[in-house]
């Protein structure tokens, strides 16, 4: 029985990671429409923190670690993993900490909260690698973008938390 | 619950729908009340800008001019009057590389050879005209200033130009001078009463700022970098400013730049950094901001005493400006120039 | 558990003060807003962005590499680099002077500078 569980995760953790790195490389096929560095969407957070919900820490940080590191490998652009580190973990850790305050129904709380942080560790990173401190010039309008896409993918993310109740159980 | 939920989701959606038109809605909406038009055109081997006030059909017009002044006086472009005179030494020119290279030569026959039309083959031996710099020897450049003299262009009837063998024409030295005059005149037959160009360097202006104020043209910094030696202000007048900074190259220690002195062969060790003159015609001010920067202090103060229709700001090897009378009031010092006294030419 | 509302209340006083900042920040006057571009350090280039009408572009050389530089009215960016991380293309246009493009491999800054040292500043540069 255990055996079988084991199983289940790791598929589950599987397909999570395939399906986050899907829409992770896809997303990078937008167009930017807002000429600020930083702002997108995010939506593969999306499976962050249904995992986070669903799975549990541990799976949910082998899935954001997987789908960073290839992702990164797949889309050629390798330094930009070191971004994508900073910002998915801090991301990761907000979304931990909030894990247990909030309701199922108020995941979008942890998507916002999560983009914001994501987006601050994007600005460190790169106000450290490019030793620009004008940089944080960009913290405003990254809060302000963190805020709605965050709301965004985190309502995303709460009606698929719903909907895939019994799926998991 | 459900309910703010789902109302919430479309509140999301609106908000990020304008979180999409914020950033990008903000940038544009500043150009409206000034009638100020400019544009950027690289032509002549350099950036060309241009701003007038008013007329915008103008600008399209100016560029067209540009470009077909290129056409005819590239030395690189094979199909232009200059490069069918070199290959051909025999040929019929445009009214307009008619009209230049006899306003040229006027101006090299008042320098007395310290412009001269006919350089180019020395110019390119250091080349500074293909990027490949190198000193050529002694016996290279006697050769070839066999061929430098601007009395071999012989403008004959019907725009036809001949040259001995050998020589070689170039416009370089005059013609983006040439083109301001040619813009200005298009810009005040079409109605243009304010207008400024910036030709990679040479700055021409029409009339004045459209609130009647003076136009401030800065002399850069002979050093580079983002200080100015110092501030002219005029109305209608062309700047143009030659320096030994602009195009130099550096061997065995020693720095070669790109202004060349007709009668060794070599680049012109006058004792300027930089010659800026201020006059009228912009043809001529072209012509002699290389030639004036040639023939150092002493000839260029007494060339300037001799003539009437220019003015000009010097500045020397250990960074003394000299400024000549006409335009005294007019120059003001910047940065380090302040602190050091600038003297003033004047006719005795 | 803090309820729903509460935290709807939060984000919305945060969109309403970083948005009013950022609103504020991206339409600062940019008049006379010059693109100085460096490499090294070095000011290569300088652009007067408020010149600009038309769309051109033009390459900077570094030593490290190549930048393709895209100017169109009142803004600019990198186009094209052959730099590994792309993170100057990425970061887009820049229109106001708070932020800088930076492309760390070749050392080159793309920064907003105001016209001269003062608001009176030369109309144009003789050199």
């Amino acid at each position: 029985m255990r055996k079988k569980i084991e199983t289940k995760r790791i598929t589950m953790d599987a397909v999570l990671t395939a399906t986050a790195l899907v829409i992770f490389i896809i997303e990078l096929q937008f167009p930017e429409i807002i000429p600020i560095p930083g702002i997108k969407l995010g939506l593969a957070n999306v499976i962050t923190l249904v995992a986070m919900f669903r799975l549990g820490p541990a799976d949910t940080l082998a899935i954001l670690l997987g789908r960073i590191l290839l992702g990164g490998m797949f889309s050629g652009r390798i330094i930009s993993v070191l971004y994508s580190l900073a910002g998915g973990l801090l991301c990761y850790g907000v979304t931990l900490l909030l894990r247990k305050t909030v309701s199922e129904s108020q995941i979008w709380v942890c998507g916002v909260l999560g983009a914001i942080a994501h987006n601050v560790g994007q600005i460190l990173t790169a106000v450290a690698l490019t030793r620009t401190p004008e940089l944080f010039g960009y913290f405003p309008i990254l809060v302000v973008s963190g805020i709605l896409t965050g709301a965004f993918t985190g309502g995303i993310a709460a009606f698929t938390v719903k909907k895939t109740k019994k799926l998991w159980e | 619950m459900k309910k703010i939920r789902s109302t919430f989701l479309i509140v999301q959606a609106i908000l990020l729908v304008f979180c999409c038109f914020l950033p990008s809605g903000c940038g544009g909406s500043e150009k409206e009340k000034n009638e100020k038009h400019s544009s950027v055109v690289f032509a002549m081997d350099t950036v060309m800008e241009i701003t007038v006030y008013g007329d915008e059909e103008v600008l399209k017009k100016a560029e067209e001019l540009i470009r077909d002044l290129e056409r005819k006086f590239s030395v690189t472009l094979e199909e232009s009057d200059i490069s069918r005179l070199n290959a051909t030494g025999n040929t019929r020119v445009s009214e307009e590389t008619y009209a230049l290279l006899k306003r040229g030569k006027e101006i090299c026959e008042r320098t007395e050879g310290a412009l001269d039309l006919t350089v180019y083959p020395v110019v390119h031996a250091w080349g500074f005209t293909t990027g490949e710099h190198r000193v050529p020897s002694e016996k290279e450049i006697q050769k070839l200033l066999e061929n430098v003299d601007f009395r071999r262009i012989a403008l004959g009837e019907n725009m036809l130009v001949t040259v001995p063998s050998g020589v070689m024409t170039d416009l370089g030295s005059v013609a983006k001078g040439y083109t301001g005059d040619r813009l200005m005149e298009l810009f005040k037959d079409s109605g243009v009463t304010s207008a400024l160009i910036n030709l990679g360097g040479n700055v021409q202006a029409l009339g004045t700022k459209p609130d009647g104020s003076l136009w401030k043209v800065a002399v850069a910094d002979p050093k580079g970098g983002e200080e100015y030696a110092g501030v002219v202000t005029m109305e209608g007048k062309a700047v143009i400013t030659s320096g030994a900074y602009e195009r130099f190259f550096e061997e065995n220690g020693h720095v070669y730049h790109h202004i060349i002195d007709t009668s060794t062969g070599c680049p012109a060790e006058s004792g300027f950094v930089s010659v800026t003159v201020v006059g009228d015609e912009g043809t001529l001010c072209d012509g002699l901001s290389t030639s004036l920067f040639a023939m150092g202090p002493e000839k260029a103060f007494e060339f300037w005493k001799n003539s009437d229709d220019f003015e000009a700001v010097f500045i020397t090897s250990d960074e003394k400006i000299f400024v000549t009378e006409g335009i005294a009031d007019a120059f003001t010092p910047l940065g380090r120039f302040q602190k050091k006294e600038t003297e003033v030419i004047r006719r005795d | 558990m803090i309820k729903t509302k509460t935290w709807i209340m939060i984000f919305a006083a945060m969109l309403l003060i970083f948005g009013a900042v950022s609103f504020w920040s991206f339409t600062r006057p940019s008049k006379g807003t010059v693109a100085n571009i460096y490499v090294n350090g070095e000011c290569v280039r300088s652009v007067d962005l408020s010149l600009v009408t038309e769309s051109f572009e033009f390459t900077v050389e570094t030593s490290a590499g190549t930048n393709v530089i895209q100017v169109e009215p009142g803004r600019i960016r990198v186009k094209e680099a052959d730099c590994p991380d792309q993170v100057c293309v990425h970061a887009g246009w820049i229109a106001d002077s708070a932020n800088p493009v930076v492309c760390l491999p070749h050392r080159l800054v793309i920064r907003l500078e105001k016209n001269g040292k003062s608001a009176d500043g030369p109309d144009a540069v003789s050199k």
